[in-house]
């Protein structure tokens, strides 16, 4: 079903409704439900509730309207109506911390959207349409011609996309927003902006990949690429962190860079690209259901201890079994363990990769080894996830903090949430092994809705997600993941200070994007050096004009003695002192002369003569420039 | 109708502005509710004429010759006496409260009224001879109200801007002598009425004529390097910089070069020429060098001027390219960008009069004390981003695709420049508006300490904020009804 609004906002706006679509609008909607809900408890003590509920529907009602879309021009739309509404969302606490990490937000999403912007003008002019469906057979048509200039054309206006929906998709470099917002907003915000307002930018991702450059192994490849770096970036940042929701903030990175893997490997399958598309689907979906319990699970400790240091919060939930049981949920479900529901994605892309590979070495094509690889890289960030999962679980929920009184304080037993927020973390987490074990009537149903959009073909035989060769990519995962903990996290991170053990912070505070890069380039330089240049053009003209004041135009001021000069001044100035003496004297005053008027009307003259002379040289300064208009004219006339 | 009713709309406010002068009103309340009178009064009647638009053309008299004084309306004409008579009404009304505490109002409004018809007058003249005669009386009227305040700076300021004017109509006049020795007969003909057959030999010099043209008026349009007059003379009263330096004195120069190139020479003579190419890199470098210097400027008045600089050669951008496309984008943005920094030097105007508060790192946390204030500067800066759904969106894609439709290497750079300016554009308008209403903690205490707080000024001034932030959303949502009217302008159709 289409709907088209014509005449608005310039190009007009058009939606269409069904599969894919509907699929994440019934998703978005789920989740804004289960957030509301939450917020309920955890806005409780929070100001300006009226200003969050507000911004949060405008959010919602904006993400929903995007996955909806009809048109790129409709998605940038309501893509950035989403970024600024959700600023309003992400800075609800106000304090420095928050200010800073929505203002690299903001900026991320402004320049993202400017950017793309550009590529959507570009991609509007190359083909005068921007309808998704209209755009994919152009596009097609254009990449066969073997048209070079258009092609680089057309490769530059999807990098500009690429660039504005891929800094909301957390992509590498542009992902250094997620770790910062996530942390500093409040729990159902972090929930929404992890799980959905990321997959916004996935969306973006997919039209591009599907309709701009179907098929085409070059954009797939470079996808694919950016993608390996994000997860593996995303991974390596979540094992480090000691902040409970800046792991899950890198481990939404991570999981999202997965998802870009399979976006990419979409296009360079080409025609058989179905594993890959379902893949991607049902990890889209997957990763807003585990994030929004997770996030909302965080939210819980958060809300009762407003701390979100590991070595703080550790031991929090040891006598707290629904919340222990509800966050192992979300974690094996992320982790990749069979029978929940990450698992059935990741083996998904997991295998889209290996049927690459195979068609690889049929080819017998130099990139295999290169794609051997990126297959380890895969299964090595699923480890790693696994590694910082467990970590954070057996942090908060199974061991004691090392301050005994806190430990103690912790396991009183107090009621630590109200029934409501308990009933949406039940059924939040109730979907996990739902998904994971019923896979047939769940997760299958909803990529059969989805890899329409992405032009897949009907899958031709039911994956058997549980066959021994699947199951060997997950327990390879789960066994390198359990050395990484073991190894790494409990030798290397795991510190003993002052006799205490401690997850330490050891990266390094300077290796960061933020700082070491962007700002240095777009607050100091970038400005720096334009306005330098600008400065000194600045200058140009009034320069020419301070010159010729100081030279040909100099003004010339002389001192003469007042009375002399003034001879007027000086016969009036004598006549009048004498009319008011006499006057004085024949109305029977005392002789008192109050004023010289030969001095008063030499000031008067002083005053006239220094304005004319100021008057005379400005318009002299004016008529030279006009007599120079004119003796160029008659010039021109004269040899003309 | 008879034709000289067009006649009245320029000297209703001529003969306004000199009888407050010379028989002031004693009441001041009396005198501003004349005043605001008269204005509307004018505003109906020019909307009227424009409505029911007289054919032909009025001769007034004639200097000789040639020189024929004559008053038209045709499609350009109605959309630039359009813009000036909706807007003059609200500024006045802004100004009433704005200047209530200063001395001699009597002579600002006097002059200020004056500006009305003597702009009206740019807009409806007929011929090339008749706009320069009221361009060069615009530049006489206006000084006055540069100088009003008449501190140093403002003296300093009014000298800057006589230079700077004067220097510009010398390159004017001579394109316009050129024009008149050249041309069929001096009306305004779109597609141009330059007599090219004789003139086929010496085409350079038609090209550098145009420049010098181009660059003449465009003093008036803040070209680089002729931009130097307008953040100095910010220093005037706000009602003066928003209505004379966003929407009268810097339009009438772009409307003068859109005469002059669409008019007078003719689009087609210019395309592709190395003239454009001239103009449009000027343009763009113009942009680039205002962005820039708005994000580093700190005084709020100055950094909106630098704003206005900036989006002057977007309209020339669109001017250019030298098609119609690009004058349907002109004009677009010459409109929005008039409703938009208007309603933005508003805002900034009534921050000043009721915070005195002129540098933007004294601004944080106003959006509290403001709060009706610095929404409509934020709709404002969102539309003059060019952020989506907002009027100044609409403009930037218009000329965004006159850019392309150009197609050459300097065009694709053009649109570079755009989107770098639009990034700077958002540093310096954004940072405002989140610091206002998301202050620092810092910041925030300070102002429990501070004794007065401000607060929003009366209806008078918000009531013209009120009307802009809507008509900026509305057009942003529904440009089409607009963007046909002018596109039968742009295409010379009307």
């Amino acid at each position: 079903m289409r709907i088209i609004i014509p005449d608005i906002c310039a190009l007009g706006l058009s939606f269409e409704i069904g599969g894919f679509r509907l699929l994440f609008a019934i998703i978005a909607t789920y989740m804004w439900f289960m957030t509301t809900l939450f917020s309920k408890e955890y806005m409780s003590h929070a100001g300006k509730k009226g200003r969050y509920y507000f911004f949060l529907a405008i959010t919602y009602v904006a993400t929903t309207a995007l996955f909806l879309s009809g048109d790129l021009y409709t998605t940038f739309i309501f893509f950035e109506i989403m970024s600024v509404a959700s600023y309003v969302c992400v800075i609800h606490d106000e304090n420095e911390l928050t200010l800073r990490a929505g203002g690299v937000y903001l900026a991320v999403a402004v320049i993202g959207g400017l950017v793309s912007l550009m590529g959507i003008f570009l991609l509007h002019h190359m083909f005068g349409t921007l309808t998704f469906e209209e755009l994919k057979p152009l596009c097609e048509a254009l990449l066969k011609s073997g048209d070079a200039d258009a092609i680089r054309t057309l490769f530059i206006a999807g990098g500009c996309i690429l660039f504005g929906y891929g800094a909301k998709a957390g992509m590498f470099p542009l992902h250094i927003w997620l770790p910062m917002a996530h942390p500093v907003a409040p729990a159902p915000a972090s929930a929404l902006l992890s799980g959905i307002i990321t997959k916004t930018g996935i969306f973006g991702l997919l039209v591009l990949s599907v309709y701009v450059f179907p098929g085409n192994g070059q954009w797939g490849f470079i996808i694919v690429m950016l993608g390996v770096v994000t997860m593996l970036l995303g991974g390596i940042l979540a094992i480090f962190s000691v902040d409970i929701k800046r792991t899950l903030a890198c481990s939404s990175m991570s999981q999202l860079g997965m998802i870009i893997v399979g976006i990419g490997m979409m296009d360079l399958l080409g025609e058989e690209n179905t594993l890959a598309a379902r893949g991607t689907v049902m990890h889209m979906v997957n990763h807003a259901c585990l994030k929004l319990v997770l996030f909302m699970a965080a939210g819980v400790i958060v809300m009762n201890l407003h701390k979100l240091n590991l070595n703080e919060i550790r031991g929090y939930g040891r006598k707290k079994p629904f919340l222990k049981l509800v966050f192992l949920s979300g974690s094996l479900g992320i982790a990749g363990i069979p029978f929940f529901n990450g698992y059935i994605s990741k083996t998904l892309l997991h295998e889209s990769i290996v049927e690459y590979i195979e068609v690889l070495s049929e080819q017998g094509s130099s990139n295999e080894a290169l794609f051997r690889v990126i297959e380890w890289l895969f299964l090595i960030t699923g480890a790693m996830t696994l590694a910082y999962m467990t970590k954070l679980f057996i942090c908060v929920f199974v061991e004691k903090n090392v301050d005994a009184d806190l430990q103690a304080e912790y396991d009183e037993g107090k009621p630590y949430c109200t029934p409501l927020t308990k009933f949406v973390l039940a059924i939040t987490a109730f979907v996990m092994p739902v998904f994971g074990v019923l896979s047939k009537i769940t997760i299958d149903i909803i990529g059969d809705m989805g890899q329409g959009f992405l032009g897949a073909k009907e899958l031709e035989h039911q994956v058997n997600y549980f066959s021994l060769e699947n199951l060997k990519g997950g327990l390879i995962s789960i066994l390198l993941g359990a050395l990484i903990y073991l190894v790494f996290i409990r030798r290397v991170l795991l510190r003993n200070e002052d006799g205490r053990e401690v997850y330490a912070d050891i990266w390094p505070k300077k290796l960061d994007l933020l700082t070491l890069f962007y700002e240095p380039v777009i607050m100091v330089i970038l400005p720096a050096v334009i306005g330098f240049i600008c400065r000194c053009l600045d200058f140009a003209l009034d320069g020419v004009i301070l010159f010729l004041r100081q030279t040909t135009h100099k003004q010339v001021f002389k001192k003469e003695p007042i009375p002399a000069k003034f001879f007027m001044a000086h016969i009036l100035g004598s006549l009048m002192n004498r009319i008011s003496s006499v006057a004085s004297f024949f109305m029977g005053e005392k002789v008192h002369r109050k004023k010289n008027y030969v001095l008063v009307l030499a000031g008067k003259k002083t005053l006239m003569d220094q304005t004319t002379k100021m008057v005379s040289a400005s318009s002299a300064f004016s008529l030279m420039m006009f007599a120079i208009g004119i003796i160029a004219v008659v010039v021109y006339i004269l040899v003309v | 109708m008879n034709l000289y009713v067009l006649v009245l709309p320029i000297m209703i406010p001529i003969l306004c502005g000199i009888g407050i002068m010379v028989f002031p009103v004693k009441d001041k309340k009396i005198r501003n509710i004349l005043l605001e009178l008269v204005v509307i009064i004018n505003t109906i009647l020019t909307l009227f004429i424009l409505f029911n638009a007289p054919q032909g053309t009025l001769s007034l008299f004639s200097l000789g010759d040639k020189l024929v004084m004559t008053l038209r309306v045709d499609g350009l004409a109605a959309f630039f006496a359009g813009i000036v008579s909706c807007l003059w009404p609200l500024a006045t009304l802004y100004a009433f409260e704005y200047m209530e505490h200063d001395e001699r109002t009597d002579v600002f409004f006097g002059f200020y009224t004056i500006t009305y018809g003597v702009t009206m007058g740019v807009a409806l003249s007929g011929n090339i001879v008749t706009m320069y005669l009221f361009y060069e009386a615009l530049t006489m009227v206006t000084l006055p109200l540069v100088i009003h305040t008449m501190t140093k700076e403002a003296k300093r300021a009014t000298r800057k801007y006589l230079y700077y004017m004067i220097g510009g109509t010398a390159f004017a006049f001579m394109g316009m002598v050129f024009y008149v020795l050249f041309s069929h007969n001096m009306e305004f003909k779109y597609g141009g009425n330059l007599n090219i057959i004789a003139l086929s030999s010496h085409i350079h010099v038609v090209h550098l004529v145009y420049l010098m043209a181009f660059f003449g008026f465009g003093v008036k349009a803040a070209i680089f390097p002729f931009h130097g007059w307008l953040p100095d003379a910010s220093v005037a009263p706000t009602p003066v910089t928003a209505l004379l330096h966003a929407v009268a004195v810097v339009k009438s120069g772009v409307f003068a070069i859109m005469r002059f190139t669409y008019y007078c020479f003719g689009a087609e003579v210019l395309k592709g020429s190395w003239a454009q190419r001239i103009a449009l890199s000027f343009a763009m470098i113009t942009i680039v060098y205002a962005s820039t210097m708005g994000v580093k400027e700190t005084h709020f008045k100055r950094r909106m001027a630098y704003s206005t600089v900036s989006n002057l050669s977007y309209i020339l951008l669109g001017v250019t390219m030298m098609s119609p496309l690009g004058l349907l984008a002109g004009m677009s943005h010459m409109l929005f960008h008039a409703i938009m920094k208007i309603s933005g030097f508003f805002c900034v105007g009534a921050v000043m009069h009721r915070a005195h508060k002129e540098y933007v790192y004294e601004l944080d946390g106003i959006g509290l004390q403001m709060p009706k204030t610095m929404t409509a500067f934020v709709v404002s800066s969102c539309s003059i981003i060019g952020v989506p759904l907002f009027a100044g969106f609409v403009s930037k894609w218009k000329i965004a695709q006159s850019l392309f439709e150009g197609g050459g290497t300097l065009e694709y750079a053009a649109v570079f420049v755009l989107l770098y300016s639009a990034l700077m554009t958002a540093i310096y308008l954004l940072t405002v508006a989140v610091r206002g209403f998301f202050p620092d903690s810092d910041a925030l205490g300070k102002m429990a300490h501070d004794e007065e707080k401000a607060s929003d000024p009366s209806w008078k001034m918000l009531l013209p904020l009120g009307i802009f932030s809507i008509a900026i959303v509305f057009i942003g949502l529904k440009a089409e009804p607009i963007l046909t009217v002018l596109k039968t302008v742009a295409n010379g159709v009307f």
